[in-house]
């Protein structure tokens, strides 16, 4: 039996680096591509499922940002998932858990919801067609008092012959939960003894974003977001084709996620370096789809830093996101930064004071300013 | 730096002219307007400034109109050690030529004789200040902007800039610095307004950053909100199901309690009849018991009225009998009252009678007074009147006596001077010659006798011989005199009416006894008058007179003169009285006062005799007045009593007679059967009732009733508990339904989202604008730091200048832009604004001077005054005068004056004046090395021409 596993769609979500439209307005661009982006993921993933014949999708929890989100990202996803010719499991996860606001149970989601996909809002088994059942571990509120998975697999018998049961969960496992005494974490060692006893034939979860599997175990794992959500990823951007059944499976990870958010370090002391950071940023793949994090360190002159400004000012409109980390770099005005100035008298002293203060950021700045004012005014 | 001489040759209207300044002091330029003063100056700017290869404005300005030459500028300079010909031709056949003749001689030419001068100057005196000075000085002093302030303040500015670069620098272009400053105050504009008001982009980031965090704040509400109404509704849904089964488990309760509360109800009604039959029971025994008890107080009632009937008799018989008593006491003090009256009438009678007489007497002895008073004024009148009627003769007073002696004195005194001028007649009587008479005196024989002649003298010898002497002329004078002088006194004696001298004073002493007399009579009437007037006082006898007149229809007049007084105008009949005022008088008046004695004493026995028997009689009436009313009091006391009396024998009868009657109906012993029998009944239904009553209290009814009530109460609660939970459920999913379809986690990102934008923008903006606020500071510190070195030497030496105008008392603030902000004189001080015009330009003129001695402290520099003082009085154009001189001795200082109306600067100690005419190129066009006006025929000073001359031609 086959089918698609994944999770964590997070629709409606906004990424603050990409940027804000003013109040009132729109998101911004970069906003407004990376929101259409992922709802882009998902429709690849219903292609993915019908392309390997799989039997079902089941998406394990954080489908939704929030039960809070708009009626327009309700309706976005329902048209993405109109698309899909297999069924589709949606569980409510840690964002949209099924409490009294459960987004789909709302009025919005009920009308446009396509007759294929089925909310797992109970929890327990729900046949998904003769032979296939779904065991559902749903969140009921944001703060769960059990291992909800856990506490599924307790009540199961093992499967009847025949039946392939996979378990839908969501929450940190806890060989990967920094907080051990959270009453929700995932006990990995349960789940290992339900496969084992064939009570289900693989468990399925969500909430973590990159796509892992316990080692030595492929039965158990994350298929990780389908879209990039942050740069901590390691690698998201997947769903997983499982071929499951009483024998074991085959987890098969497909790439479906086209955005990327990097991290990147520039060590700056001369002008070669600052040629060779542009270069670089120019060379960067489908830029209009990266955010990129760069930290920049080293020491410059104030002619350095006004070029290094210019060249992260000209990728700035390229880039889907630029944010540049310059507390480690150090700006030390020389000799000649204050000699081009040409200036004389008073305006010279000043200048020379400004400049001897390099440690002032403010001094810095003013010092800059100074030029752009000597710059632009006419010279004697 | 000082500039002895300057020569120019094709220099703009000048074709050819040379002008020696003195070396120090005052130099005045006068001329017309365009006869090229101000270029004379101007051309030393030119020449230092500007290289021969230039062709700047200034250069091509400096051309000659309409000739092909080069203008050309030579000056011959002491700086420092240095004395130097400078010589520059700009434009055609260009010209750079440097004599250093002083310290050391050097000649160079081109550009390094061009360098080697700024280097000098540079060398000797602040160039930067100076230059910018010379811009300034080209603006005239007394224009609009008044000089000195705004314009010193910008080539202060300029100095301060440092615009002492390289050679070819243009004065005036070189306000790079100070627009740095213009323009980082515009970049502060951009984001402060005053008082640091945010503006602009900082203002926008400020306000945006504010909306973004109401807004997340707004946003996060209303997404907590959710989750409150979330967190509720899963608290509701547990009450429900809990408030279900309490309410199951409380309707059981409540059904077994009302059973139980039923059953005691029933007998609860059973007590309640019995307890009705025991209360009718009761009031049957004690309408009994009433009855009997009120038939006891009638009868006793009866008893008492019968007894009052009768104690009232006794007392009405007593009070009679006092009754008649008291009447008889009464009618005996009426009677002694009644005596008491008539003895106190006679009594009042005899006391009057006594003061009548007391009151005659007393007037008879004031009439006798009196008429003895008037009769004596009277006499002493009539005396007087003889006294005055005697000395009525020639009235001669101490006045006319003494002018009728001065008369008679006079006429002896003429007698004497007329005997003394006339001639002597010696008759001597020989013995034996007798009957001699000289003058009608007999001479006795041997004796001479001399005789006056001043009147006709005759000596004879009876019968002999009779000689007749007469006077001549010379005595007539003296002899009127006498004559006059005799009548004169003769005169006076008639107007006086006496004979003679004698007589008068005879007659003087008359009139003064007489006078003295009279006083003395005068004294007498007043005296027995007391000051009144002889009518005033007989109208007072004829009033007493009256009165003393016996009454026909009074007393008889036979009781008074039983006295033997006389009586009324018998006074006046007496003679005796009149004719003998002492004796009798005196006689009389002891009499009358041992009478009048007599009188008073009587008259006071008889008032006290009266007020005695008045006293008796009242007292009396008193005693009669108590017996009376105590009669009243009695006779009332006995209607009273015979009133109580009557009622107590009527209420008696009536009470017998309802005693009787009730008897009839109800004998007493019934009734007291009665009583018994009802209330033995009424005990005995209160025994049933108590006993019923008893045993229900004892199966606890109270506590089965509590309960029920409280078990009612308990499922109303819970019941309306479920309602109320109910309605808040449907509450909050109904919300809940409202905020799932409103995007609210939507609104919370987005808001989140421009927050970090918002904050992002405002720390950059906020960087750019203290950077802008930095830079600022920054500029402006170095610039009033180097403004700052120049303050106090400036404000000292305008104030030394200054001080010569406005005398002693002046001071002046000066700030760090080198404005006179304010003077103080006397104490008060003025905004320079507020200064009047002429004081603005003094003070500009003096600004001007001392900043001279700035650029320069040794030799100063020329300063350029062009024609100022326009404003000035001619008071203070003298002490204008003064301040040119004070700010030119002891100093090299240089000062050149620019003036059109040389009369302005007359008291201006000038050490030179130039008088400027026109310098016009010959009529032809040609080249000419002969200018017509070559040599300085302009020059009208004394002084000879400079032998530095010499060296410039050479050169030249």
């Amino acid at each position: 039996m086959r089918f698609v596993h994944t999770a964590d769609w997070q629709l409606g979500m906004t990424r603050r680096f990409l940027g804000a439209g003013r109040p009132g307005q729109a998101a911004g661009e970069a906003q407004a591509r990376f929101a259409q982006a992922r709802l882009d993921a998902v429709v690849a993933l219903g292609r993915v499922a019908t392309d390997e014949g799989a039997a079902f999708v089941v998406v394990c929890g954080d489908v939704f940002e929030s039960n809070l989100v708009g009626p327009d990202v309700v309706g976005r996803a329902c048209e993405a998932l109109r698309g899909f010719t297999v069924p589709v499991l949606l569980l409510p996860g840690n964002h949209d858990p099924a409490d009294a606001a459960l987004v789909t149970r709302r009025a919005d989601f009920a009308r446009r919801c396509p007759p294929h996909v089925t909310v797992l809002d109970r929890a327990g088994v729900h046949e998904v067609a003769p032979g296939i059942e779904v065991v559902a571990a749903p969140w009921t509120s944001k703060r769960p008092l059990s291992d909800l998975v856990a506490d599924q697999l307790r009540a199961l018998d093992p499967a009847p012959s025949g039946v392939v049961r996979v378990l839908a969960g969501h929450g940190a496992v806890d060989v990967l939960s920094p907080d051990a005494h959270d009453p929700a974490v995932v006990h990995t060692d349960l789940c290992r003894a339900a496969l084992a006893d064939g009570r289900v034939h693989y468990v399925a979860l969500g909430d973590r974003h990159s796509t892992w599997a316990l080692p030595g175990e492929s039965r158990i794992g994350y298929s990780g977001a389908p879209e990039v959500t942050s740069h901590d990823e390691t690698d998201p951007g997947n769903v997983l084709v499982v071929d499951a059944g009483p024998d074991g499976a085959v987890v098969r990870p497909v790439r479906v996620g086209r955005w990327a958010f990097t991290r990147d370090h520039a060590t700056l002391d001369s002008d070669a370096d600052l040629a060779a950071l542009d270069a670089r940023l120019s060379a960067l793949a489908a830029p209009e789809r990266t955010a990129l994090r760069l930290l920049c360190e080293g020491t410059l002159t104030l002619r350095q830093r006004a070029r290094l400004d210019d060249v992260l000012a000209a990728h700035v409109p390229v880039l889907a996101a630029l944010e540049v980390d310059t507390t480690e770099l150090v700006t030390r005005p020389d000799d000649a930064d204050v000699e081009a100035l040409g200036l004389s008298g008073f305006a010279a002293s000043a200048a020379a004071e400004l400049a001897a203060d390099a440690a002032d950021a403010e001094a810095l700045d003013a010092l800059g300013l100074l030029h752009r004012l000597a710059g632009t005014g006419g010279e004697r | 730096m000082r500039l002895l001489r300057i020569r120019l040759t094709d220099f703009r209207g000048v074709h050819d002219r040379e002008v020696h300044l003195a070396e120090q002091g005052v130099t005045v330029l006068e001329g017309e307007n365009e006869v090229g003063k101000t270029s004379t100056v101007a051309a030393l700017d030119l020449l230092v400034d500007f290289r021969d290869s230039s062709t700047a404005a200034e250069v091509r300005a400096a051309a000659p109109a309409g000739r092909d030459a080069g203008p050309e500028v030579e000056a011959e300079i002491v700086t420092g050690p240095y004395r130097l010909v400078y010589r520059k031709r700009w434009l055609r056949r260009k010209l750079t030529e440097l004599s250093v003749l002083a310290p050391r001689p050097e000649q160079l030419t081109g550009r390094e004789a061009h360098e080697r001068v700024l280097a000098i100057l540079d060398e000797t005196m602040d160039l930067s200040l100076w230059r910018a000075l010379r811009v300034e000085q080209h603006t005239p002093l007394g224009q609009a902007d008044l000089g000195g302030q705004d314009a010193l303040t910008r080539a202060l500015d300029r100095a301060a800039s440092g615009a002492s670069g390289a050679g070819g620098t243009v004065p005036g272009a070189d306000a790079a610095a100070e627009d740095l400053v213009d323009r980082a105050v515009a970049e502060v504009r951009r984001y402060h307004g005053g008082h640091h008001r945010p503006v602009g982009p900082l203002r926008e980031a400020i306000d945006r950053l504010a909306a973004a965090r109401a807004e997340v704040e707004a946003a996060e509400a209303s997404v907590a909100e959710v989750e409150r109404d979330v967190a509720l509704r899963a608290d509701l849904d547990r009450e429900v199901s809990t408030l279900t089964v309490e309410r199951q488990g409380q309707a059981e309760r409540a059904r077994e309690l009302e059973d139980r509360w039923s059953a005691f109800e029933s007998r609860r009604l059973e007590v309640a009849a019995a307890a009705e039959r025991a209360e009718a029971a009761r009031e049957r025994a004690r309408r009994a018991t009433d009855r009997q008890a009120e038939r006891a107080r009638l009868v006793s009632r009866a008893a008492g009225t019968a007894q009052a009937a009768d104690a009232a008799d006794t007392t009405i018989a007593a009070q009679e009998e006092r009754d008649a008593a008291r009447r008889a006491d009464r009618d005996e003090r009426r009677a002694a009252w009644e005596a008491a009256r008539a003895a106190a009438t006679e009594a009042d009678a005899a006391s009057r009678a006594a003061d009548d007489a007391l009151a005659t007497a007393r007037d008879r002895g004031e009439l006798a007074d009196l008429s003895g008073r008037l009769r004596r004024a009277e006499a002493a009148e009539a005396t007087r009147r003889e006294v005055e009627r005697a000395a009525a003769g020639p009235r001669v007073d101490a006045a006319a006596l003494e002018e009728l002696e001065e008369l008679d004195r006079r006429l002896v005194r003429a007698e004497a001077e007329l005997a003394a001028g006339a001639g002597t007649v010696e008759v001597v009587a020989h013995e034996g010659a007798a009957g001699l008479t000289a003058d009608g005196e007999a001479v006795p024989p041997g004796e001479t006798r001399t005789v006056p002649v001043a009147g006709p003298v005759t000596v004879a010898v009876p019968g002999v011989v009779e000689v007749r002497v007469r006077p001549g002329l010379d005595g007539a004078e003296a002899r009127r005199r006498v004559e006059r002088a005799r009548e004169e006194r003769d005169h006076a004696c008639a107007a006086l009416g006496v004979a003679d001298l004698a007589a008068a004073r005879a007659a003087r002493h008359a009139g003064e006894d007489a006078a003295a007399r009279v006083r003395e009579l005068s004294a007498v009437v007043a005296r027995e008058l007391g000051g009144r007037s002889t009518a005033e006082v007989r109208t007072e006898v004829d009033r007493l007179a009256e009165r003393l007149r016996p009454e026909p229809d009074a007393k008889p007049p036979a009781k008074r003169r039983a006295r033997g007084q006389p009586d009324g105008p018998a006074l006046f009949d007496d003679p005796a009285l009149v004719e003998d005022p002492e004796a009798p008088d005196e006689e009389a008046r002891a009499a009358r006062a041992a009478e009048l004695d007599g009188l008073r004493r009587a008259a006071a026995a008889t008032r006290d005799a009266a007020a005695a028997a008045r006293r008796v009689a009242e007292e009396a009436e008193q005693a009669w007045r108590r017996a009376d009313d105590a009669v009243r009091d009695a006779e009332s006391e006995v209607a009273a009593a015979r009133t109580a009396g009557a009622v107590a024998r009527n209420d008696a009868d009536r009470l017998a007679a309802e005693l009787a009657e009730a008897r009839a109906g109800s004998p007493d012993a019934a009734l007291d059967a009665e009583a018994t029998d009802t209330l033995a009944r009424a005990r005995r239904t209160e025994a049933d009732h108590e006993q019923r009553a008893a045993a229900l209290a004892a199966d606890d009814p109270d506590t089965v009733e509590a309960l029920v009530v409280s078990a009612r109460r308990a499922t109303e609660s819970l019941t309306t508990r479920s309602a109320e939970v109910e309605r808040r459920r449907a509450e909050v999913t109904g919300r809940l339904q409202v905020a799932g379809g409103e995007g609210r986690h939507d609104r919370l990102a987005a808001a989140r989202d421009e927050l970090a934008a918002a904050e992002r923008e405002h720390a950059s903006v906020s960087r750019r604008a203290a950077a802008a606020v930095r830079l600022h500071t920054t500029l402006a510190r170095h610039r009033d730091e180097v403004r700052q070195a120049y303050v106090a030497p400036f404000r000292r030496e305008v104030e030394r200048l200054a001080r010569i105008v406005f005398g002693p008392t002046l001071a002046l603030e000066v700030d760090q832009g080198l404005r006179i902000v304010a003077r103080t004189l006397h104490g008060v001080t003025v905004p320079f604004e507020a200064l009047s015009s002429g004081a603005k330009e003094q003070l500009g003129l003096c600004a001007r001077l001392a900043v001279a001695a700035l650029v320069d402290a040794e030799d100063g520099v020329p300063v350029m005054i062009d024609d100022a003082l326009g404003h000035s009085d001619p008071g203070r154009l003298e002490r204008l005068a003064a301040v040119f001189t004070a700010a030119t001795t002891g100093t090299t200082h240089q000062v050149v004056v620019l003036t059109c109306s040389p009369a302005r600067y007359r008291g201006v100690g000038a050490a030179r004046t130039v008088a400027l005419s026109p310098s016009l190129p010959p009529p032809t066009a040609v080249p000419s090395p002969a200018p017509v006006e070559e040599t300085p025929a302009e020059e009208t000073s004394a002084e000879p021409a400079a032998p530095t001359d010499d060296p410039l031609r050479d050169v030249g």
